[in-house]
């Protein structure tokens, strides 16, 4: 049996395709009403994640549980109460908005009123009786939304809500994803290739790059990393470098400076008392601040690729 | 199932199909009107063959592939496959409805053409009796003989992303149909000319495969039906979307 605490979660998924790992045993875990940003540079893996997660593709290896149930055995009963968005979004081009949610609705059995609402959630209903093939790629996404929401699932999956959205649309999408777990007790998975995407709404964040889960945890502790070393300029690096070796402390050096990770104000201020007695000149002691986002790229390890 | 059938009717209700369906038995109407005489003593029969011929040989299995073709053709382009099986529903009943939609619209355009043909039979006055056994037996048998090769496209559409690639294979196959017919032994194991086997009155055309008994024809439409309907399903049941 599945963990009951997680709504949803991955026992070493692996999805090989072309002999490659494209998905390696991951790992992932996500608990009632969180919202769950799903992070990773392109062909990471996360629509290949999202796909098995549906039941869209089979594992190669692993299992998924949704709601506590094995996606393979009970796939019908979980996908009633999961919405979902995968990579593009979905529709039949010769119908409007309204047929296209017609057309889901009478899978789902829902009441017709759902679709009046889920159009005016997205800020669709002005063209909602115009052939959808005639839409805007932001238009089309905000129907793919309108039909993750139609359902009133427990589960939202939205694999890249936000692609092709204006600077508005991104912001009313956001403030729309903020707002459901709140009111509605939804729980939330959305993949994203940015982090300052999902940095201010996520609770959690998974990352996944080249197939594998690099890290999963409160975008908190992501922040904490965020500001993770003192630098201590000094006249002689390397010297110094050997002096606090010498002490038991951990450091790296280069011609400049040297530094040691963030650590407590005690630690800081023994390093500096140690550096003075043996005569180091110490010319400035500072936090060093990456943003978020460099942390994310040295991790999925992207850096200078683009 | 049921809503499933509605929601398929949402998505064919204004699709060019609905035009195809009155093609050939409008033609057929045209030869008909144009080249009917009646002469011989069963004119409801020879009206039928007349009808049916251009249509079994050539539009019926036309039509089963581009029915087919168009029935996947809205899912294929605007990832409609991965929205509905996202849904709760089975991919089983998926592909049995969309089968079962194919078969209907195929019974529409058969029923069309009894109608061409009631309105020949009226508009030259033939006074004896409609044989309906006979003319149902046609229809229907060329229905039912379209069902493996309706099987059969609707699993190529299914697996082709491709609107086109299917539907040339599907031409190319029923070109030939004069001469396979003609071959007691490939005539009746051919998809492409079952219907037309099924469909023509048999005390009209008694060479090649025409002679073959009808339970022969039938035993091997069922049984190739089955066949790749079950290869059709299976691939559809397991791939990825
Ligand atoms: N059918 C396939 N055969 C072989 N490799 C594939 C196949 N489908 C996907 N891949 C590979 O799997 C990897 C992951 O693809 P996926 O679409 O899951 O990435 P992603 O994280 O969603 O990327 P993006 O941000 O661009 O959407 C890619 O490197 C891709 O080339
Ligand atoms: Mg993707």
């Amino acid at each position: 049996m599945a963990n009951p605490t997680w709504i949803l979660e991955t026992r070493e998924l692996t999805k090989r395709l072309g002999g490659k790992p494209v998905v390696n045993e991951v790992n992932l875990a996500i608990g009632r009403g969180e919202i769950y940003g799903f992070l990773g540079p392109n062909g990471a893996g996360k629509t290949t994640t999202i796909r098995m997660l549906l039941g869209l593709a089979k594992p190669t290896k692993g299992s998924v549980h949704i709601f506590g149930h094995d996606i393979r055995k009970e796939r019908i009963q979980i996908l009633r109460k999961v919405g979902s968005l995968v990579e593009y979004p979905s529709y039949y081009g010769h119908l409007s908005a309204t047929e296209n949610l017609e057309a889901v609705r009478r899978l789902l059995g829902v009441p017709k009123s759902r679709i009046g609402e889920v159009l005016s959630i997205v800020r669709l209903t002005k063209e909602a009786d115009r052939a959808v093939k005639g839409y805007s790629l932001g238009m089309k996404q905000r129907l793919g939304i309108a039909t993750a929401l139609l359902g009133s699932p427990e589960l939202l999956v939205l694999d890249e809500p936000t692609n092709g959205l204006d600077p508005a649309g991104i912001q009313e999408i956001r403030e729309l994803i903020k707002s459901l777990p709140g009111s509605h007790g939804v729980t939330i998975l959305i993949s994203s290739h940015l982090l300052s995407e999902v940095e201010q709404m996520a609770t959690r964040v998974g990352i996944i790059a080249k197939g594998s889960l690099i890290y999963q945890d409160g975008i908190q502790m992501l922040r904490e990393r965020a500001k993770s070393r003192i630098r201590f300029g000094v006249s002689d690096p390397e010297a110094a470098w050997r002096l606090l070796l010498s002490h038991g402390y951990q450091a790296d050096w280069d011609r400049r400076q040297l530094s040691v990770d963030r650590t407590d104000d005690r630690t800081v201020a023994a390093i500096v008392a140690q550096l003075v007695r043996q005569d180091h000149q110490v010319y400035r002691v500072e936090e060093e601040t990456a943003s978020l986002e460099r942390i994310f790229l040295e991790m999925t390890g992207t850096e200078g690729s683009l | 199932m049921l809503r499933m059938f509605r929601s398929e009717w949402l998505k064919i209700r204004r699709s060019v199909m609905w035009l195809l369906i009155a093609v050939s038995p409008l033609i057929a109407l045209a030869f008909g009107l144009f080249g009917f005489k009646q002469e011989g003593s069963f004119p409801w029969i020879e009206a039928l063959s007349l009808l049916s011929a251009l249509h079994a040989m050539l539009f019926l299995p036309l039509l089963t592939g581009i029915y087919a073709a168009l029935l996947c053709r809205y899912e294929h382009a605007g990832g409609g496959w991965k929205m509905m099986l996202a849904l709760p529903v089975s991919r089983t009943q998926v592909y049995f409805v969309k089968f079962a939609v194919l078969m209907l619209l195929l019974a529409a355009t058969q029923l069309l053409l009894l109608a061409a043909l009631l309105a020949v039979g009226w508009a030259n006055g033939i006074s004896s009796p409609v044989p309906w056994r006979t003319i149902f037996a046609s229809l229907g048998g060329g229905w039912i003989a379209c069902l493996p090769l309706a099987a059969l496209q609707l699993f190529a559409s299914v697996a082709f992303q491709s609107f086109a690639a299917p539907l040339a294979v599907n031409v190319i196959c029923t070109l030939p149909n004069m001469l396979v017919v003609n071959s007691a032994r490939v005539g009746p194991y051919y998809p492409w000319a079952q219907p037309m086997l099924a469909m023509l009155p048999r005390e009209d055309y008694g060479f090649g495969a025409f002679n073959l008994s009808l339970e022969t024809l039938t035993i091997v439409v069922l049984g190739s039906f089955c066949v790749f309907f079950a290869a059709g399903w299976t691939y559809f049941a397991k791939r990825s979307v």
